[in-house]
């Protein structure tokens, strides 16, 4: 088969590459910074639950470990307030990998409705630990290094980081996908009996595909925390994180590639403008929106977009075909 | 780049107004304080522009919401500063909130004025431009543990339950004030914390209780918490002889609401200020709140003062540095100037506590929901007999 | 800590743990018959208890006799959610999406109930809210005790109308095997239908007593919606007996622990004994479906 090169990410990166250098207001590179780290989130969670079709609800568990990493670390060793602390960030997902072990190994054990559960709990078990033990700061948080950088430049850093840690995912999403490895997520998403029957070691699959995901999570918890400069328990380990990248890549596209980097641009900017401009009504509109767009594109944003191109591509290859009948070409 | 000129600007243009930015939480955990905020500082500006304005420029304030998360502050404050070019930015409601705002409005070197910060926390994350004009919280409970512990042996009680929410405002409070009722040979017979999510406190009240303390103090952060407590109290036919909250009974007609009147009675809450309190300010400030929201003096919210207060603060420097220079404020504030409030005196240390601020404790009196009055320190003229021991529920 | 702390922390726990029952019933009856996480569950207790509050404040009708009135009407709320939402969702992704949906719908909901009620916090008032009784030094809350007869009346219902009505036998069925519920004649899509009904009206009630024992506003829901996937994945989703087992067990374990130990331990407790129980058993206790362990 031989297709056009994809070669959408090319002007993709050169316009987030120079997003900062046409947009010089800072509320919106702040927002810019945030919307990189839920696009990166949604991507490596996309990268097991859309794969493997096990949705976890519990991923705010590494981004609070990452979070809590980089806080713990630059307090601890007195780091000077500054670009230095970003080397913590690949720390962060360490850490966040290195709590979803144990967490992939207990969890994966059960079906995917009670997986869900389970990953449900698990950030309420770590969000309370961190609200109640002393090394955490308990309810008063941690107060971060205050990096006094410019108010007019202060985000540019946090935004090319965010986007390094979005191009990375996005690679490794897009290598894992074609990959043997890959392959073995979506038979699991398909059919786990058939996968396992087809000599597919479906815990062992599971458990690395859950672990790397964790990685990218934590590293972005990481950044979170370094650039508001405060954490605090409930906004580490939040349950409305877990649902948000959800939500993302489900509106974008379920286990496919483009679908969560469109979901997450899509909703973190549709929040920040209800949540602005409606106080009192956003989560209404929001609410509307997802349920408009679950009930009318229930594969997601990507697919829907995909299966009308196609469609329409069809129909004329069907039309110039019946046309040209005695012409018999081999479609691709 | 032009973003930040309004900043260096001290004499605005002729007529231009002084446009002050606020993020407060209009949805979310922190919206009923939220809300109350926003009242108390349009309060403010009202009376400021009836008054002819500050150096002759009329005030506008700019609201934008932060639905109660740390992050969207973050956002809101460049929002505020950059692109909707404020001359000031006030505080957002909660200490949580307080830290993040500041450290932002501190990269565009603007002061952050707050009346709702008043958590350790906030005066230990090195900020310099965090004035906080409301009472540092962690000695609030100095007046009511002081006058318990000089009772009279024979009506001095024997024990008491320590209870507080896993928050910062509430926590540092308790251990204060249980040093010195210790060291009167109170005994302590309970002393927990709870999480600050949880919705059900029946179980938690039915220990304290079980432990029948003739005190209680209780660390809470909200009237639901408070009036909880109170109903699975009367629920297990429980009542001790004290009962003081750090917050809720001093929300007013929210607090009288969600209690009911007759409840009310006997319940104490420490705070700087009340809709009672004598200073002629404050007396204008509540005739006019009640004038445009109706109610009573003692329903008047505390919430309202300190969003006032912090208003009041900002005019006095904006008037002493003769306009809107963020970096002459912040000096003027910390040069240990004394300033007026409806709160009281304002003073600031070189952290942004108001060190100045006299801690009172309140107490709802009678059952009419009308009286709520100043019981502490005993030392003040000013203060009424307390009611003690409590009466009954519901009596 | 003496034995009075001890007791009331068991009765406290039993009292709310069979309301707590009765709302993740009707979650688990859901779940069993249609594959569906109403994830609405927990907004839809906090809208009973709302109604209860309309009833009570404005029209001055009785908390108790406003059920007439807020179960039917819940009921209704249930059937249309079903039939303009769920009914269309297919496929081997029903479930996920299924939780995508209701949690659109709950997000609707709240952002409603935010308009019409305000944010601030509210709770339900009635002379015997606050009335107790003692037995043996252990106070009862004349609500609690309420809740509890409530809760045992309509779980018996519930109960006598699966294995003593013929509508029973459909839905008994639907739980079994849904292909073949539809195989042997039965309209699935009917029982479906009436089941979420009655999944959803059970929360007017539930509402109505944690609406008078909680001071609540909407976003209460998301506290106790995690609280009602804990106790039905504790029980085995689909499972009545277990949803109602694991309702009482976990808010009972939740209070000892509280009064034993700290308040601060007892959310964290429930959600380390799920996790302990499913490493035992994956299934949850009375859950029927093998799991698959690889």
């Amino acid at each position: 088969m031989r297709q056009k090169k994809n070669l959408w990410w090319l002007p993709a990166i050169a316009l987030f590459g120079f997003f900062p250098m046409w947009v010089s207001n800072p509320s919106y590179m702040a927002i810019a910074v945030l919307t990189l780290l839920y696009m990166a989130c949604a991507t490596s969670w996309n990268m097991f639950s859309g794969y493997s079709g096990y949705v976890a609800l519990g991923s705010g568990v590494f981004y609070g470990v990452g979070a809590y990493t980089m806080a713990l670390a630059s307090t601890h060793w007195h780091m000077a307030p500054g670009a230095g602390m970003f080397w913590l960030v690949p720390l962060g997902g360490l850490a966040a990998s290195a709590v979803a072990l144990p967490i992939g190994w207990a969890a994966l054990r059960v079906r995917r409705h009670t997986f869900v559960v389970i990953t449900i709990a698990t950030l309420f078990i770590f969000q309370n630990a961190a609200f109640n033990f002393s090394f955490t700061g308990g309810s008063a948080g941690i107060a971060l290094p205050f990096i006094q950088w410019n108010a007019s430049y202060y985000n540019v850093p946090f935004y090319y980081v965010a986007l390094g840690i979005l191009i990375f995912i996005t690679v490794v999403s897009a290598v894992v996908r074609r990959s043997r490895f890959g392959l073995q997520l979506l038979a699991i998403r398909d059919d786990e009996d058939r996968a396992l029957g087809l000599g597919v070691k479906v815990a062992a699959v599971k458990r690395a595909g859950f672990t790397m995901s964790a990685f990218t999570i934590g590293m972005a918890g990481a950044v979170y925390a370094m650039f508001l400069g405060q954490i605090y328990p409930q906004f580490a380990f939040d349950p409305f994180f877990d649902i948000s990248i959800a939500l993302m890549a489900f509106l974008g596209g379920l286990g496919t590639l483009t679908g969560p980097l469109l979901g997450a641009l899509i909703l973190e900017a549709s929040q920040q403008y209800f949540t602005v401009s409606y106080p009192y009504l956003y989560l209404f509109l929001y609410g509307a929106l997802f349920l408009i767009v679950i009930m009318f594109m229930p594969q997601g944003v990507v697919v829907f977009l995909r299966d009308r191109v196609t469609k329409k591509a069809e129909r004329e290859k069907a039309a110039v075909a019946s046309n040209e009948a005695a012409v018999a070409g081999v479609a691709s | 780049m032009a973003t930040t000129s309004g900043a260096s600007s001290s004499g605005l243009a002729k007529g231009a107004p002084i446009n002050i930015g606020i993020s407060l939480s209009l949805s979310g955990d922190f919206s009923a304080d939220g809300i109350a905020f926003q009242q108390g500082y349009r309060l403010w500006a009202a009376d400021v522009n009836r008054a002819g304005g500050l150096l002759g420029h009329k005030v506008v304030l700019t609201f934008v919401s932060d639905a109660s998360k740390a992050d969207q502050v973050q956002t809101n404050i460049q929002n505020l500063i950059a692109v909707k070019h404020v001359n000031l930015v006030f505080g957002p409601f909660s200490s949580l909130l307080t830290i993040p705002a500041a450290k932002a409005a501190s990269r565009f070197g603007y002061s952050m004025i707050e009346g709702a910060g008043g958590a350790p926390s906030v005066f230990s994350a090195g900020l310099h431009n965090v004035f906080d004009v409301t009472l540092p919280i962690a000695n609030a409970l100095v007046p009511f543990a002081t006058w318990i512990s000089s009772l009279p042996k024979s009506q001095r009680p024997t024990t008491a339950a320590y209870v507080t929410s896993n928050d910062p405002f509430t926590q540092p409070q308790l251990p204060v004030a249980q040093k010195i009722m210790e060291k009167a040979g109170i005994k302590t017979v309970y002393n927990k914390v709870f999480p600050s999510e949880v919705t059900d406190f029946t179980p938690i009240a039915d220990a304290v209780a079980a432990a029948k303390p003739q005190v209680v103090l209780l660390g809470s952060v909200d009237v639901p918490t408070v009036s909880s407590f109170m109903q699975a109290f009367e629920q297990s036919g429980f009542n001790p002889k004290a009962m003081i909250a750090t917050a809720g009974p001093d929300q007013g007609a929210a607090f009288l609401k969600a209690v009911g009147k007759a409840n009310a009675d006997g319940i104490m809450v420490p705070n700087s200020w009340y809709g009672g309190s004598a200073l002629p300010a404050s007396r204008k400030m509540v005739a006019e709140y009640i004038k445009q929201y109706g109610g009573n003096a003692a329903g008047v919210n505390a919430d309202i003062a300190e969003a006032y207060s912090v208003g009041q603060v900002a005019a006095q420097a904006i008037v002493a540095t003769g306009g809107v220079d963020n970096a002459k404020i912040i000096k003027y504030l910390h040069s240990g100037v004394l300033m007026k409030s409806v709160e009281g005196n304002v003073k600031f240390n070189n952290a942004g506590q108001n060190f100045q601020s006299l801690t009172y404790t309140f107490q709802w009196q009678g059952t009419s929901g009308t009286k709520f009055v100043q019981i502490n320190p005993t030392s003040d003229p000013k203060s009424a007999k307390p009611v003690y021991p409590k009466p009954a529920w519901g009596k | 800590m003496n034995a009075i702390a001890l007791l009331n922390a068991a009765k406290d726990g039993i009292l709310t743990g069979s309301v707590y029952a009765l709302m993740a019933t009707g979650l688990t009856l859901i779940f069993g018959v249609m594959d569906i996480i109403n994830v609405a569950q927990g907004i839809l207790v906090i809208l009973g208890a709302y109604l209860s509050y309309a009833l009570s404040v404005h029209l001055g009708i009785d908390l108790f006799v406003g059920l007439l009135i807020t179960i039917p009407t819940l009921f209704v709320v249930g059937v249309v959610i079903e039939r303009v939402f769920m009914a269309r969702l297919k496929g081997p992704e029903k479930t996920a999406m299924s939780i995508l949906v209701t949690y659109a719908v709950s997000l609707l909901i709240e952002g409603t109930l935010n308009t019409v009620f305000s944010v601030n916090v509210v709770q339900l008032q009635a002379s015997y809210v606050t009335r107790s009784f003692s037995i043996g030094g252990v106070h009862f809350g004349f609500i609690y005790v309420a809740g509890f007869v409530m809760a045992a009346v309509l779980l018996s219902a519930l109960y006598f109308m699966l294995y003593r009505t013929r509508f029973g036998v459909s839905v008994r069925a639907s739980l079994a095997d849904q292909t073949s519920a539809a195989l042997v004649g039965i309209d699935v899509r009917r029982v479906s239908t009436i089941c979420f009904g009655i999944g959803v009206a059970v929360t007017a009630a539930g509402g109505m007593i944690y609406g008078s024992t909680n001071a609540f506003n909407a976003s209460t829901s998301y506290d106790l919606i995690s609280r009602l996937l804990t106790i039905i994945v504790l029980g085995g989703m689909g499972s009545l007996g277990g949803a109602m087992l694991a309702g009482v067990s976990m808010v009972f374990i939740g209070d000892v622990v509280g009064t034993v130990w700290s308040p601060v331990w007892s959310t964290m407790s429930y959600f380390v004994v799920l996790v302990v129980v499913l490493l035992v058993r994956p299934q949850g206790l009375f859950g029927k479906q093998s799991a698959r362990v690889a």
